[in-house]
This record gives structure tokens, C-alpha cells and sequence, in this order.
């Protein structure tokens, strides 16, 4: 009951602080394009170029005492007879040392400088530019229009004469159109000329500020000046942080007004994220029982992610779509793991013998050079013949070693990459995609590209929804896959190994030939492995051998121990929310992580760490309940 | 030796929960004396043991009533140790012996003679040296004692059992100062002559003044080795007897009695006698704790067969071996036709059913709908509830939803509905479930064992009733195996009594508790009688 008031006052604070942040956001979020913002920008834009042209003001002063100085010293040694190098070099030295002094205080006292007249011209020359950086992009973007085909037709030109050369193709970056030809349009012109105006007008009114300036000293200013001024893309937000960069948070009469409205958004954000706590607070004994722990924490943690990836302004979108593209590459892996749960063999950690059974696939298409879907199909039909006997030997095996399946999985996994790396360097295969150009075996990645089955999936019926891309192919397959396994668990076989996996003696009971359904499960899973692969090669762009392999089994297994399924029991939709939540955790954590940690590799340990603690955490519940 | 007993356990009275196992119990023991502890299984024999030797299971679970007073002093045993250091041992039903140690070493363990040597000065008395000279001398003469004439350096390991038996009895007689040895059932895995020869062993050993406790349920052992009997029935004292104010007959009367009324009462009628539908012909089962050592029996259609005796006495392998859950040997014939044992798909083919007494381990899918369970049988069995598209089937949601709508309501069963997983109902229920699945079979002959382990009362009402209704208006020919004589009595046309893997007698229900006590002790009624043993 007390339990109970607390998690009721503890909501009703934390949605009072939603309200208020969620109010202050409201009200500052439309001021950026109002006047209040417009003269934020204002005062802050003429603070930068004061700042900026400034320091080349003082420079000026520097420079004609230096060169007085000079001139004075050589008189000065000329009568003394002194040392004239080091009679300059000392009154140079002085001459800049007093300057500096004297303008140094002077130049920071900027409220004194009238800027009216400074203000106005920068506004005109703000539009001005503006209206030139349009035009230009326009004109530049109908030129790459023009020149995309040919470019592409030469990369792809290239690549062949590399190939047939023999040598290592790599990654194949996006095309780019050599802008060396453009030339500017005559509407550019027009506007370059206005701008230049304006500018003339900017320069004028420096000068009118500092008298030292002149034209010549003005013009070697454009490019800062400009650069304050306006720059392609600027809005309220990004303007401000440049402004506040260059440290002119001084020209600022309510630094908190400011803050508040350029912050608005995340305000906005933040609102929303204390209320999915409060509501987590509310209702956490039913998402308890719901959900379990261990998804409660990995989706508040993906929730977390998503806010934090919007206070950084990441393009939460774009990384949303990267996730469902890596949940429908990574799903049929974990599809495979529903077979070996339900008929008894536990987590299938030796997946990595469909997965080489389809590496396999994949290179026997490559190799014969079928191209498009019928190669697709030809990989897959060779992956599941091989997976499918390989998967009936591992069976045998795990048959005769039941009780022990966690340890015996894990090594058979390792043992078969180990195994492969032998393979791959005497396997038979001669297309010069595959192999190295110099000595044995088959390179370590390799490359897919549109002669074969890259973004095979991922291209079919792709649409984009802003910078939102759905994957419509591969999440096609993955629905497909995921509906034949759940008619495969609803039939009389399915029925049976099910019962299996959850209690073998009462199968037994039934007459129902327990080995018979382990090899099934066990064969369906390690094919489902093979399909998996080559889904995720199609869509990586790239088939990685030798000991790539090695950890998928259990990315894998994490993926659907996460989404709700324990080492006994486990549903399709285990395999969607759980494919979904371990790819969207390492999607999202790898850009925010490397904005909190520059340069560091806390995603790859983010990975590791999910995954193996995810598998810990199930096996300390299958010792309990799940097995009494 | 000044008090009368040296053992006196007086008023004792233990209660788990709600679950009263003890009530005021008392057990009285003279020096010499062989006491013997009758009762069935759960008469409350190893809860008084328990407290005598000071079990944590006691202490954990608060306590006991009643005073324990050795040689007439109020005593407290807190813990097994403190039994043995007041002089009290045991001899255990499963051997407590290292298999890898010698004789010696077994019958020495943790009371090892020891040397004091250079290193034990120094580190303590751990480090001590063994006198193995002196420990052998005294394993022999505990050897000698119970009549053991096998070399003390042999290891426990491949000895033959009885053997075993008598090598921890040398280890209970070989401590010092004991008063009090308690013998849990050590005829069970003799043979005859080994249980003789520990007989007059006990004797001898009583002769020496140590008093024994004697727990077993083998009637003639009783009258032969025992000097006073207790009988214990329901966690109450029945009675104490001097061995020769008593008979064996009367003894089997004790020890069952009459528990409360009837639970189900059914029509007297006769016993069927129409075809034979199940032929049972020497059925061995080598199913662990209840081994069925060839066992031949007829059951006609139409009837209700109870098969009882007491617990580990083989009377659950004789349902398990006929439907091949554990492996089995010997000729069975079901409705005139041979049944191939090995594979449980055979049995239930053939129309047989089962409720297994395992109902958590065998008998339910738990974490599985109530529905998928209830027809989790017809569907692999009979290819029931499937809907057939060409090579491939799928479940039949309505017919399965409608089938387990209909034993729900049938069997009142208690639930949210048929979605409701298996694991979370109630013991009663979950029982029904199964009897459900076995019915969703549409069997002709049905085996339920155990039925009513571990439900409560007014769900061991409605199964009975159940099982009577089907036998009585579908004809279903059942046989019933439970530890509950009662329970059998009430339903069966006939019960057979099995004790040690064999068929002792088939006798009707209305036969006297004396006939179901020798019965369940090994002693064939009738044969009884002829025998001329009472007195």
C-alpha cells in the first residue's frame, strides 16, 4: 500500500516536471521564427563579425606600428651604429607588445561602437547571400542530375578493369560526380553580383567603426565575414551554436531566454521522456509480469537511447531505419533459434553450421556467376542442402550428449569456424571475386555487388518516407519466414516437438519418438541458420568468412532471449520485439555513444556486453522454475 | 542401566503447517529390547525417527511436542550428531558407505584411532597419524559381532548388499557407548538367508543390553525378532504389544484399520466376468523403486481393478510396464490381441489410456494450454483435431477450443478459461486435465494411477465419481492403482495386493483389514490360515 503511494507520488512529480518543461518548450519553440529570435541572432551575428573582423583590425594597428618601428630603428641604428638586425628585431618586438596593449581593452568594449548602420547592411547582405547560396545549389544540383549516369557508368568501368585485372575490389562507395565543369549560371552571377553590393555596403560600415580598415583590408576579411554572415542550411539552432562558439555569448541582454528557446525542442523531448518514466513508475508491477525484467531494461534503454539520440540531434529517422533494415538482416538468425528452443536442444549456439552452409551457397553463386534472384534462390537451395545435413550429424551428436546441450552447442559453434578456416584456404573455388590475387584461399570479405545478390531484398519495393527508407523486400522475407515457422509449429510434427522440448517424458508417454524430433528441430534450426547468413550478406553487402561466423550464434540467442523467450520456451513474436530491441540498442548506442565518448569503441563493448549478459541472465532462470 | 527405559518418547506431537503428522505419540523402549515400529507409509514411522535423531527438518519447521527422556533423563537432541554422541545410531534403509574405503575405514570414518606425530605437535590434531593396526582389531571384533566373517581390508566396492547391510551395522555397534540402534527397513534388499542371519544378529546384539528399533513391515519379522511392537496409524498411537500378548493376524488389523467412511459409495454389484480384456502373463518392469518381479493377472471388460500395496512395492510399474514408459518384459494381451511392450504409441493405440501418478513429471505439458494438453494425446495418437491440407496439417482451433469447453464443464474443472497454462491450476485440476487428455482419447481401458495423490478432498470426490460414471455408463473397463486402501474399496469390484514385485492375492473389497494387512506385508491371507500361525 505504502509501495503503492510512493510509485503514485513519485508519477505525480515527475509528470508536474513533464507539464512544466513541456509548457516552457511550447512557448519558446515558435519565438525562433518570431522577432524575439530573429533579434537573437542579430545581436549575436554582429557580436561574431566584431569578434572576428576585430582581431584583423588589431592586426592592422600591429602591423603599421611594426613597420614604423622598423623604420625608426634602422634610423635609431644608423646614428648609434649599433647592431641593426637586433636593434629592429628589438623595436618591432616592443611596438607590437604596446600595441596589443593598447587596443586590446578597447576592442572588447563593443556596447561603445555604434553599430546601427553595420546592423542594417548585414541584414541586407544575410538575404543576399542567402538568395545566392539557392541559386547555387540549384544550378549545382541540375548539374549532377546531368553527370550522374556517366560517372556511375565509369566507376562501374572501373571496378571492372580492377576485377578482370585481378585485384581487390573494395568497398563500393556512392558514385560522385567530378564538379571540376561546373560552371557558374548566370542567374549566379546576378545574384554573386548583389551579394558583392552588399558586401560593399558590410565593408563600409566596418570602416565607418574602424577607421584603421581600409577597402584592401576589408577584402581580405570576405571570407570570415561571409562565413559569419551566412552559411548554406542555417536555421535558428544551428546559427546559435555557431554564434555561441565563437564566443559571443556576452551580446546576449537574457542569456536564459536565449538558452531556453534554442534548448525549446529538447524541452519538448524531455517532457515526453519524464512522462514514459512516470508511466514506467505507474504501471512497473504489470510490465513486470508483462514483460519480464530483462525487457523492461533493454526497453527503456532503447527508449533512452531514442530521446538521447534527439538531444544530440542525430536524425533519429535515419537511425530508426538503419535499425529495421540490421532487425530484418539479423531476423532470420534468430528465427532459428525457435526450432532448437522448442524441440529441447536449448539455445542452438552451434548455429554456426547453417551459417557457413550458406557462406557456402553464397559462394558457389558467386562462383558460377548467377546473377540476380536466381542466384539468391541457387545460394539458398545449396546453403539449406548442406545446412540440412550437416544439422542431421550435429543432431546425431547432440542425440547422444542429452542434459549437456548449453556446453555442447558452444563448442560444436566454435570448433565448426575453426574447422571452416581450414576450408576456406583449400576449398576449390577459383572466380577471382573469391579468391586472394596472390597465394590460396578466399579473401576475407567478400564484396557482393549488383552482379550478384546484393540488396537483393533490400532494394525489392524500398520506398523512402523523408529520411525514413523501408526495407520492403527484406521485411517481406522476414514475415514470410516467420509465418511458415509458425505454421510449422502448429501442425501434428510441430505439436509433438514442442511437447519434446517441454517435457520429453511426457512425449515419450505418447509414443512420440523423442531423437526423431530433436533431429527435426535441430535440422530446421541449423537451416534456418543457412537462410539466415545469406539474408544478411544480401543486405551487409558483403559475405564475411573465416571467424565472422563465430559470434552470431550468440547475437543471436541474446536477440531472443531479450525479446521474452527463456532457454525452454519461446514464440515468433519473441524473435520480432527481441530482433528488433538488440539491433536498435546498437544501432542508436553507436552514434550517441561516440558523442558522449568520442572515438571510443564503447559500442563493440555495448555488444558484447548485452549479449553474453542476456544469455547469463536466462540460464540463471532455466536452472529454476522453467526446468522444475 | 537404572531406569526402566532407556528410551521414552513421551506425548510427541509434530505438525507441518496445517498438516498434523504426529499427535501425541509415545514410544517406549527398554534396555535389550527389540521394539519394533509398525505402520503403512505415511503412518508417521520416519516422523518420529526425525525427532529422535533431531533431524533440521524438525528444528526448521518449529519443533516438536512432548519430551524425549533416555534412560529417564529429560534430554534435547539438537542435530544427528548429538544423537550419535548421546549413544543413539542407525542403521540406514540406503547404505551411508564410501564405496572406494575399506571395511575398516568405512566402520572407523571420522572415528579414526590416531598416533600423534611431528607435524600434528605442531599443526593440530588433524595431522595426526592413523594406527591402522588398532582400528582393523576393532572393525574385526565389530565384524565378529555380527557374525561377518569377511576380511576387514576388502573394499565396500562390489561387496554383495547384504553384505553392506551388516558392515554399517558393525559401524553403529562399533561406536562407543551406544544405548540405541534404529533399524529403518534393513530386510527390504535381503534375501531370505541374509534376513534371518540379521535377525539373529539383532539379537545377539540385544543380548548385549543395546535396545533396537526395528522399522518394517514385514509381519512375520516382527513376530520373529521383536520383544514389544508399536503400532503407529494415521500419526496416532494405536497401540503397544508384548510380542506374546499378540498375533500376527491381529497385528495386519492394527496396522490398517478402518479410516472413515466410504468417500464414494457405489451399488454393490457383482463382479463383472465377461471376456478377458486385459491378459497379464509374468510382466516384469524395471521401473527404479517399484520393480515388478513377474507379475500375472487377468482383468474382464466392464470392470474396476484396485491395485494396492504399500509404497516401492511395485505396484505403479505394473500401468507404468503395460504402457512402456519404463522397460518391461513378459506377455501382454489386450482385447485378444498381443501388445508389443517398448513403445508407449503401441499401448495407446491398441485403446488404452493412462492418468500417470507423475502428474507434473509425465502427465502434463505445464507450460502449455489446458486445450493443447487435453488434446495433446488424440491429436499425435488418432490424428484428431488437425486440419488436413494436403501433406501438411494444421491444428484445429474450433474443434479443439469446443472439446476442451466440453471437459471443463464435464469435469469441473477450475479455470480462467482453456488458454490458462497447465502449471498454474491447482493440483485437483491439474489431475482433471489429465484425466481429460486420457478421456479426449475415447479410450476402452483406462489405467489411473495414484488419482488422488496430493489433491484435496472434494476434488478426490469428483475424480472418484468420475472414474465410477465412466466404468458404469460407458462400460470402460478401469484398473486404479493407489496407496489409499480406502479409496479402492470404495470403487473396486476386486483389489489386488502387491508386495515386492509380486502378486500377493486378489481379494474383494469387503475382505477384512487383517486379510489387507498380511496382504500388503507379503503373507497371503488364506495360506495364513492354512499355515496355522495364529495362535
Amino acid at each position: 500500500m505504502t509501495k503503492n503511494k510512493l510509485q503514485r507520488a513519485v508519477a505525480i512529480v515527475l509528470v508536474a516536471a513533464a507539464l512544466v518543461l513541456a509548457v516552457l518548450g511550447a512557448v519558446n519553440l515558435p519565438k525562433r521564427t518570431t522577432q524575439t529570435g530573429q533579434e537573437i541572432i542579430d545581436a549575436l551575428r554582429i557580436r561574431t563579425l566584431l569578434n572576428a573582423t576585430g582581431d584583423g583590425v588589431v592586426e592592422s594597428y600591429v602591423k603599421i606600428a611594426q613597420d614604423e618601428a622598423r623604420a625608426k630603428a634602422r634610423e635609431d641604428a644608423k646614428a648609434t651604429g649599433a647592431n641593426v638586425m637586433a636593434t629592429i628585431r628589438d623595436y618591432v618586438a616592443k611596438a607590437e607588445e604596446e600595441t596589443r596593449a593598447k587596443y586590446a581593452s578597447s576592442q572588447t568594449d563593443y556596447d561603445a561602437l555604434d553599430t546601427t548602420a553595420l546592423k542594417a547592411a548585414i541584414s541586407t547582405y544575410a538575404a543576399q547571400l542567402a538568395d545566392y547560396q539557392a541559386v547555387a545549389q540549384q544550378a549545382e544540383q541540375a548539374y549532377i542530375d546531368a553527370h550522374i549516369a556517366e560517372a556511375e557508368a565509369a566507376a562501374a568501368a572501373a571496378r571492372q578493369a580492377k576485377i578482370d585485372a585481378g585485384q581487390e575490389v573494395g568497398e563500393e562507395k556512392p558514385v560522385t560526380v567530378d564538379m571540376s565543369g561546373f560552371v557558374a549560371t548566370e542567374e549566379m552571377k546576378a545574384a554573386q553580383l548583389k551579394a558583392d553590393e552588399g558586401f560593399a555596403a558590410v565593408g563600409e560600415a566596418l570602416c565607418g567603426i574602424y577607421p584603421v580598415l581600409d577597402a584592401a583590408a576589408v577584402n581580405t576579411l570576405k571570407g570570415t565575414i561571409t562565413d559569419v554572415v551566412y552559411q548554406r542550411g542555417d536555421e535558428f539552432t544551428v546559427q546559435y551554436d555557431r554564434y555561441m562558439a565563437a564566443g559571443s555569448e556576452k551580446a546576449l541582454e537574457n542569456g536564459t531566454a536565449a538558452f531556453l528557446i534554442r534548448y525549446a525542442d529538447d524541452l519538448l523531448y524531455g517532457a515526453l521522456a519524464l512522462l514514459v518514466a512516470a508511466a514506467t513508475v505507474l504501471y512497473y508491477e504489470l510490465l513486470c509480469k508483462k514483460l519480464g525484467i530483462p525487457r523492461i531494461i533493454i526497453g527503456l534503454f532503447f527508449i533512452l537511447l531514442c530521446f538521447m539520440t534527439l538531444w544530440f540531434d542525430l536524425g533519429l529517422s535515419t537511425l530508426l531505419s538503419n535499425s529495421l533494415v540490421r532487425m530484418g538482416m539479423n531476423s532470420i538468425m534468430v528465427l532459428a533459434m525457435v526450432p532448437g528452443i522448442q524441440c529441447g536442444i536449448s539455445l542452438n549456439l552451434g548455429l554456426p553450421i547453417g551459417l557457413v552452409a550458406g557462406l557456402i551457397g553464397g559462394l558457389v553463386t558467386i562462383q558460377l556467376g548467377v546473377p540476380g534472384w536466381p542466384g539468391f534462390l541457387l545460394a539458398i537451395v545449396v546453403g539449406c542442402v548442406i545446412a540440412a545435413v550437416a544439422g542431421w550429424l550435429y543432431a546425431q551428436l547432440l542425440n547422444r550428449l542429452k542434459g549437456d546441450e548449453m556446453s555442447v552447442t558452444t563448442y560444436v559453434g566454435f570448433s565448426i569456424v575453426s574447422l571452416m578456416c581450414i576450408a576456406w584456404l583449400v576449398l576449390p573455388f577459383t572466380s577471382l571475386k573469391l579468391r586472394w590475387p596472390m597465394g590460396t584461399g578466399l579473401r576475407n570479405t567478400i564484396g557482393l555487388d549488383n552482379t550478384n545478390f546484393k540488396h537483393i531484398l533490400d532494394d525489392f519495393l524500398a520506398f523512402k518516407v523523408g529520411s525514413f527508407t523501408v526495407p520492403t523486400g527484406l521485411l517481406l522475407f522476414m514475415l514470410l519466414m516467420c509465418f511458415l515457422v509458425w505454421l510449422f509449429t502448429r501442425s501434428k510434427t510441430g505439436v509433438a516437438m514442442s511437447a519434446v522440448g517441454n517435457n520429453p517424458r511426457f512425449a515419450e508417454a505418447t509414443g512420440i519418438n523423442v531423437d526423431k524430433m530433436r533431429v527435426i528441430g535441430t535440422v530446421l534450426s541449423t537451416v534456418l541458420g543457412a537462410i539466415g547468413i545469406l539474408v544478411y550478406s544480401q543486405s551487409y553487402g558483403f559475405m564475411q568468412l573465416y571467424t565472422a561466423p563465430r559470434q552470431m550464434g550468440f547475437i543471436a540467442a541474446s536477440a531472443i532471449l531479450i525479446g521474452g523467450a527463456s532457454t525452454s520456451r519461446c514464440k515468433i513474436s519473441h524473435v520480432l520485439i527481441g530482433t528488433f530491441l538488440f539491433q536498435g540498442v546498437l544501432t542508436l548506442g553507436m552514434p550517441v555513444a561516440n558523442e558522449l565518448v568520442p572515438g571510443s569503441t564503447i559500442s563493440e563493448t555495448l555488444r558484447i556486453l548485452i549479449s553474453n549478459g542476456i544469455i547469463l541472465y536466462a540460464l540463471t532462470k532455466s536452472g529454476g522454475e522453467a526446468r522444475a | 542401566m537404572s531406569a526402566e527405559y532407556v528410551l521414552q518418547m513421551n506425548h510427541i506431537s509434530k505438525r507441518y503447517g496445517e498438516n498434523t503428522v504426529l499427535n501425541d505419540v509415545t514410544l517406549q523402549v527398554r534396555p535389550g529390547e527389540i521394539h519394533a515400529l509398525l505402520g503403512e507409509n505415511g503412518a508417521g514411522k520416519s516422523t518420529l525417527m526425525n525427532v529422535l535423531f533431531g533431524m533440521p527438518v524438525i528444528h526448521a519447521t518449529g519443533g516438536f511436542d512432548g519430551e524425549v527422556l533416555l534412560d529417564g533423563e529429560k534430554t534435547s537432541i539438537t542435530s544427528p550428531h548429538d544423537a550419535m554422541l548421546k549413544g543413539i545410531g542407525m542403521v540406514h534403509q540406503e547404505f551411508m558407505l564410501l564405496p572406494g574405503f575399506t571395511v575398516t575405514e568405512n566402520i572407523k570414518l571420522n572415528r579414526e584411532v590416531t598416533n600423534r606425530n611431528f607435524v600434528s605437535r605442531l599443526m593440530g590434531k588433524n595431522l595426526e597419524t592413523l594406527d591402522m593396526k588398532a582400528m582393523s582389531s576393532a572393525a574385526r571384533k565389530a565384524l565378529d559381532s555380527v557374525g561377518m566373517s569377511i576380511d576387514e581390508y576388502t573394499r565396500v566396492e562390489g561387496m554383495p548388499v547384504g553384505y553392506m547391510q551388516f558392515v554399517e551395522i558393525a559401524r553403529e555397534i562399533d561406536k562407543t557407548g551406544i544405548k540405541l540402534l534404529v533399524f529403518d527397513e534393513p530386510t527390504a534388499v535381503l534375501t531370505e538367508s541374509e534376513a534371518t542371519q540379521l535377525v539373529s544378529v539383532m539379537k545377539e546384539i540385544a543380548k548385549s543390553g543395546i535396545a533396537i528399533i526395528f522399522i518394517t513391515h514385514r509381519l512375520d519379522e516382527v513376530m520373529a525378532a521383536a520383544d514389544a511392537i508399536t503400532i503407529l496409524r494415521d500419526g496416532r498411537l494405536v497401540t503397544c504389544r508384548a510380542k506374546q500378548d499378540t498375533s500376527i493376524v491381529e497385528l495386519a488389523e492394527l496396522m490398517i484399520g478402518r479410516k472413515g467412511e466410504a468417500m464414494v459409495s457405489t451399488e454393490p454389484r457383482e463382479v463383472p466376468q465377461g471376456n478377458v480384456a486385459l491378459k497379464v502373463c509374468d510382466l516384469w518392469v524395471n521401473m527404479p523403486g517399484e520393480e515388478v518381479k513377474g507379475v500375472s493377472f487377468d482383468v474382464h471388460e466392464g470392470e474396476i481393478l484396485g491395485i494396492g500395496g504399500l509404497a516401492g512395492q511395485g505396484k505403479l510399474g505394473i500401468p507404468n510396464g503395460v504402457m512402456s514408459l519404463y522397460d518391461a518384459m513378459g506377455d501382454v494381451e489386450i482385447f485378444g490381441e498381443k501388445l508389443k511392450l517398448g513403445n508407449a504409441s503401441n499401448a495407446l493405440n491398441a485403446g488404452i489410456a493412462m492418468v500417470s501418478e507423475d502428474r507434473k513429471g509425465v502427465g502434463l505439458l505445464l507450460d502449455q494450454s489446458i486445450e493443447d494438453n487435453i488434446v495433446f494425446t488424440a491429436m499425435q495418437i488418432h490424428g484428431e483435431y488437425l486440419r488436413k491440407i494436403g501433406p501438411f496439417t494444421q491444428k484445429n482451433d474450433k474443434e479443439i477450443r469446443d472439446v476442451a469447453n466440453k471437459m471443463i464443464a464435464d469435469l469441473d474443472i477450475r479455470c480462467f478459461g482453456p488458454t490458462q497454462h497447465a502449471g498454474t491450476l491447482s493440483g485437483g485440476n491439474q489431475q482433471k486435465v489429465c484425466i481429460a487428455r486420457a478421456l479426449a482419447m475415447k479410450p476402452r481401458f483406462l489405467f489411473v494411477s495414484e488419482p488422488t495423490r496430493g489433491i484435496d478432498i472434494g476434488a478426490k470426490k469428483l475424480v472418484l465419481e468420475t472414474l465410477v460414471r465412466l466404468n458404469r455408463e460407458q462400460g470402460m473397463t478401469i484398473v486404479m492403482v493407489s496407496s489409499e486402501l480406502q479409496e479402492l474399496r470404495s470403487i473396486s469390484d476386486r483389489i489386488m495386493i502387491v508386495s515386492e514385485g509380486q502378486l500377493v492375492d486378489i481379494l474383494p473389497p469387503g475382505a477384512s483389514d487383517a486379510d489387507f494387512g498380511l496382504a500388503m506385508s507379503g503373507i497371503k491371507p488364506g495360506e495364513h490360515k492354512k499355515g496355522g500361525d495364529a495362535p
